[in-house]
């Protein structure tokens, strides 16, 4: 199969255990993944957040400062930059008193993709979709 | 048969969902499927050798080394493992060290993925 | 899409269980996920026993709990390791890990 599509499914919030910031970098080393693979054949996670997954995505962190690591906010720029579709879940953002513009863009990056808020419908597309189902 | 791809980031100690990847893997083998085991957070901590088996923890190198010997290919996140303060000469034969992409390449290959979230 | 969720946890889980929508859903209850399959709350069984009909629930974990196979809802197949393995290439097309 040329393009395996993945859904990235982060359901727990940030900063307390490592597996929802591990959702993200691995959806990013998708850029490097080719070298392993035969010509033609890529893989193509798209990173949603659902539920408490919402959660830790504001912009504004100070990780860097007040833990020494990079901080989500940080990570949600390199994704836009490398081109990854990333969904978050309207119904949550709502649930949580979370407006959509609190959230970050990598504009001063050069990137072209934004954060995109759905109805929980397109994650559930988006899972169907996707030849494997990841939950972190 | 077919091939599965496991994801597996819970620690050694303290988290029996590791002890259930390396369970499901043995029995997936063991019924003639492929297996790939990729090791991320705290689950790379496992990969060291000279694991003393303490009956109040669960053991992971004896059981490595019986999935390596059988033909499972596990390969462990080289940056969370150092960060952990392992180096490789100190690990257990036969694994892998390899960077995130690894796991998205045995994916790609892969007829079923299970994920088992960490901490 | 068919597919077979683990559910390794009594209550964390259920928030997203409970929005995931499959034409063929499994359940598969590992961990302390056992304890849907064999604890009532108030006298009310598991409200995800009436998710799908497709249940089942892992014997190594009810057992390592000093539960029996009796006590498990009638409802659930007790499965091992093997049995799981068949599951996730027979049965469903993808699974997911809660």
């Amino acid at each position: 199969m040329a393009d395996v599509k993945l859904a990235f499914i982060v359901q727990k919030p940030q900063y307390k255990g490592e597996t929802s910031r591990l959702a993200i970098t691995h959806a990013i080393s998708y850029q490097t993944v080719e070298i392993l693979l035969e010509d033609g054949e890529t893989v193509t996670p798209k990173l949603c957040f659902i539920g408490e997954g919402v959660l830790g995505l504001q912009k504004g962190q100070n990780a860097m400062e007040l833990y020494g690591i990079t901080s989500t906010e940080s990570h949600m720029k390199n994704t836009l930059l490398v081109d990854l579709d990333v969904l978050v879940c309207k119904e949550d953002l709502d649930r949580y008193g979370i407006p959509e513009d609190a959230m970050p863009d990598a504009d001063e990056m050069g990137a072209d993709k934004k954060i995109q808020v759905v109805p929980f419908t397109e994650i559930q597309k988006a899972m169907e979709e996707a030849k494997h189902v990841l939950f972190f | 048969m077919g091939k599965l791809a496991l994801g597996c980031y819970p620690g050694l100690v303290g988290n029996m969902s590791y002890d259930f990847a390396l369970k499901l893997a043995d029995a997936a083998v063991s019924k003639g499927h492929t297996v790939s085991i990729w090791f991320s957070g705290n689950a790379t901590g496992s990969v060291k050798s000279h694991q003393k088996h303490l009956k109040d923890y669960s053991t992971g190198e004896k059981h490595l080394l019986a999935l390596v010997a059988k033909g499972v290919e596990i390969c462990t996140c080289e940056a969370c493992t150092v960060a952990r303060g392992i180096q490789k000469p100190e690990g257990i034969e036969g694994v892998q060290w390899n960077a995130m992409h690894w796991y998205l390449g045995k994916i790609h290959a892969a007829d079923r993925v299970l994920l088992i979230g960490g901490e | 899409m068919k597919l077979g969720v683990f559910v390794s946890d009594f209550k964390l889980t259920v928030d997203t269980l409970d929005r995931l929508k499959a034409e063929k859903l499994g359940l598969i209850l590992v961990q302390n996920g056992v304890y849907h399959a064999t604890t009532k709350e108030n006298g009310k069984a598991s409200s995800l026993l009436e998710k799908t009909p497709n249940l089942y629930a892992l014997s190594d974990d009810i057992q390592i709990r000093g539960l029996k196979v009796t006590d498990v809802d009638k409802r659930v197949k007790v499965v091992n390791y093997s049995d799981i393995v068949d599951l996730i290439f027979n049965d469903y097309d993808k699974v997911a890990w809660l």
